[in-house]
């Protein structure tokens, strides 16, 4: 009897075991999809910023606290991309695992050096992150980078299953890595283009492309006619293309394009909310596309 | 190396064996055309070189197994984060200026109960300063994170709002939260004036809760249970209950009145408000949300002292004590568009209260048969309001406000006393110059009873708010 009562417990435990998967939410769509590749297809993984919004400009909704109250580990891009919401929202979640410091709270901008760090910290030149550009997405390389940070951190959380994290991230590395050179080679002698927005510029410094200016003012502050005809009057007779997203305002971007004969391309931030590496891979060949048109 | 291989791959281009032989001018052309291949060598040189470099950066991130802690916190972050909030309104109504004194008269069962040492309300016709948040907020150690709100008014007097702790580390999704705070209570009780849609507060809270809502000394204990799907968070709050419109202990007899003796002691000790609260929100996915709440406060002890010998010198005075009870429901709703800076976006938000004070007659000046007789005090309130993102940055509110459908004093041993109620439609735009400024203006029509006389009140303001420091939340 008790032989058995043993048995049924180690039997319950091993199936617990095997079941357990750690329960992680990611703020935008392609730390969701980090997450995904690198912890394999047990990992339950839920995305709280849908893809088509502006990841500065969510509200802490309760259902953000709902699922952050049962994580294990929160993934963010960070450097203050998510601060006006995903402070208030593990705060709202009273789960202590997910603060900052913590194993449970990944910061993927913590993991790779970051461009523009050091600005002044003067909102005079709008809504800068003095710590950095926050938009490390749009670079397979620092993902790739990341990936193994987020692996080694899974690892820490479910010691069991590190080398399935470390696989699932080698694999996502690689197959960044070994696209980067056709990226790269695609793009050589494209003229570069103009971005809404600062969320293009690893990417672009990837691609070795200049940025030829930014159709916001500064950050997080609309175009403003005087902005437009400054840029108009600064890049007349250069080639080039305007990129933006689908939840930026298109006015500034078509007016801006009919002054120049550029054309402008709606290319997307995230890839959809579950996103595997492929998808998130298109992603970065839509804008690659983008660039290589611009060619003429 | 590489760079000398190039140059003297460019000098083999350019100085064909046959050019020895060469006239001046072809010298000069072939000089011109060398200058012209050295500069396109080096241009693709650089081209290269920067491609290279691109390609370097791999070897620059950690390859190592480690992964950083933490959050990559902002050159501007000091400790303890630190805001200020700058606040301004020009002001102007069809009183003359009475529109804000005759808010205060309202007819119902707070009137002239203010116990608030001061108020967002009294404004001039013209520019007003109103009151300057300084928000201070830290963590403390791993146990707790603490948060100072002072509110600086246009005199320099100084009030603390809010001064609280805040557990990090309980289990099961609890938290405590201990000093003086803003009730729980409601949807919009927690919000700071700097976060409102409008200028001003709703007839509802400021006639049931004051104008600053529930707002009081105690600890208050937060629940987010596994509820599935299904956001849950249910509290209880322990308070004080001295400094409400419904809940206070200590009031004193003027002493022409009753020489010496002080007037109504408090009778039991704090806590003597306690609230109890629930909100709950299904997952609707990312457009949509919901919220819905419901709340009740229960206060022990309750006095007030009437005297009016001010408005009408043969009038008596006379105290009350006794006790109080508040309910309210709330719904909000909140459309998410993908629009950028706001555009699309709508709020709805709608709340009930309702409030009783149970009381009895403790004192009277002339009459001491009178002591003992129930007086009953039910009055209730509500408001809804929509704002919608028009255009990127500009936002369109509408309210209604509304208190006082049930206004009345039961009185045993005399006449029971009704009251009409008082209401008011509200118009703001509100243009969000960038995060941390915005500019509104309001228009407001309200009907208010005083004395039982109606009186249209129209009312204008102009605001401006600005932010510096610490980035605030967007909370819900």
């Amino acid at each position: 009897m008790r032989i058995l009562i043993a048995v049924v417990f180690s039997l319950a435990a091993q199936a617990a075991w095997a079941a357990s998967a750690l329960n992680v939410v990611a703020t935008t769509a392609s730390m969701g999809m980090l997450a995904r590749e690198v912890g394999g297809a047990a990992m339950q993984v839920t995305v709280l910023a849908a893809p088509d919004r502006d990841p500065h400009m969510l509200q802490a909704k309760p259902s953000m606290m709902r699922a952050l109250r049962d994580a294990d580990l929160v993934v963010a891009v960070g450097a203050e991309l998510e601060m006006g919401w995903l402070p208030a929202a593990i705060n709202g979640a009273a789960n202590p695992r997910l603060l900052p410091g913590r194993d449970g709270y990944f910061e993927a901008a913590a993991q790779v050096s970051l461009l523009d760090s050091g600005q002044a910290a003067d909102r005079a030149h709008g809504d800068v992150h003095p710590t950095g550009n926050p938009h490390v997405n749009l670079d397979p390389v620092r993902m790739a980078a990341i990936a193994r940070a987020l692996a080694e951190r899974m690892a820490k959380l479910e010691p069991a299953q590190a080398a399935t994290f470390r696989a699932g991230a080698q694999r996502f590395a690689a197959a960044a890595e070994q696209r980067v050179p056709g990226w790269q080679a695609q793009a050589a002698g494209s003229p570069g283009g103009v971005l809404f927005h600062k969320d293009g510029n690893y990417l672009f410094a990837l691609l070795g492309l200049p940025i030829l200016g930014y159709v916001e003012p500064v950050p997080g502050v609309p175009p403003s006619a005087s902005h437009l005809n400054n840029l108009t009057a600064k890049l007349k007779g250069q080639r080039g293309v305007i990129l933006h997203h689908a939840y930026q305002p298109a006015q500034g971007p078509q007016l801006l394009a009919s002054r120049l004969g550029w054309k402008t391309a709606v290319v997307p931030l995230e890839p959809a909310k579950d996103a595997d590496a492929a998808a998130y891979f298109q992603l970065i060949d839509t804008w690659v596309a983008a660039l290589v048109a611009a060619k003429g | 190396m590489f760079k000398r291989n190039l140059l003297a791959a460019a000098l083999a281009c350019a100085f064909p064996l046959s050019a020895f032989a060469a006239s001046d001018a072809e010298v000069a052309a072939l000089r011109a055309e060398f200058d012209q291949k050295l500069k396109t060598l080096q241009a693709d040189y650089e081209m290269r070189m920067k491609q290279m470099e691109s390609r370097m950066v791999p070897a620059a991130e950690p390859t190592s197994r480690t992964d950083k802690l933490g959050a990559v916190g902002s050159g501007s972050s000091f400790n303890p984060q630190i805001s200020v909030i700058f606040d301004g309104v020009y002001y102007n109504d069809n009183k003359k200026g009475g529109g804000i004194e005759a808010m205060e008269h309202i007819d119902g069962i707070n009137h002239s109960h203010d116990h608030e040492g001061h108020g967002h309300g009294e404004l001039e016709r013209g520019f007003n300063l109103r009151e300057t948040e300084i928000i201070f907020s830290a963590t403390v150690s791993p146990y707790f994170d603490a948060t100072l709100n002072l509110a600086v008014d246009s005199g320099g007097g100084v009030e603390i709002e809010e001064a609280y702790f805040d557990t990090r580390a309980l289990p099961a999704g609890l938290k405590l939260r201990g000093g003086r705070f803003l009730s729980g209570v409601g949807y919009l009780n927690s919000q700071h004036p700097h976060t409102w849609d409008f200028v001003d507060q709703n007839l509802a809270y400021r006639t049931l809760l004051g104008d600053h809502g529930l707002k009081d000394t105690g600890v208050q204990l937060g629940w987010t249970p596994k509820t599935g799907s299904l956001y849950t968070l249910l509290g209880v709050e322990l308070l004080q209950g001295n400094e409400q419109v419904f809940a206070s202990a200590g009031e004193v007899i003027p002493d022409d009145v009753l020489p010496g003796e002080g007037g109504l002691k408090p009778k039991y000790a704090g806590p003597r408000l306690i609230t109890a609260f629930a909100k709950f929100s299904p997952d609707l996915g990312d457009d949509h949300a919901l919220q819905l709440g419901a709340w009740a406060a229960r206060g022990r002890q309750h006095q007030e002292v009437h005297d009016h010998r001010d408005e009408n010198p043969a009038a008596k005075v006379n105290g009350l004590e006794g006790d109080a009870t508040l309910w309210g429901l709330e719904a909000v709703y909140k459309f998410d568009a993908p629009g950028a800076y706001g555009e699309g976006d709508l709020t709805l938000a709608a709340e009930y209260l309702w409030q009783r004070k149970d009381l009895a007659v403790a004192f009277h000046q002339d009459n001491p048969a009178a002591i003992g007789l129930g007086r009953k005090f039910t009055q209730d309130g509500a408001y809804l309001h929509a704002v919608y993102g028009f255009a990127p940055n500009w936002q369109a509110g509408l309210r209604y406000d509304i208190t006082g459908m049930t206004n009345k004093v039961e009185r045993q041993g005399a006449a029971d006393v009704g009251y009409e109620a008082s209401d008011r439609w509200t118009l703001a735009v509100t243009r969000r110059l960038t995060e941390f400024s915005l500019l509104r203006l309001q228009a407001s029509s309200a009907n208010l009873y005083e004395d039982g006389d109606k009186n249209r009140v129209n009312q204008f303001f102009l605001q401006y708010q600005h932010s510096l420091g610490a980035h605030g939340a967007h909370k819900f």
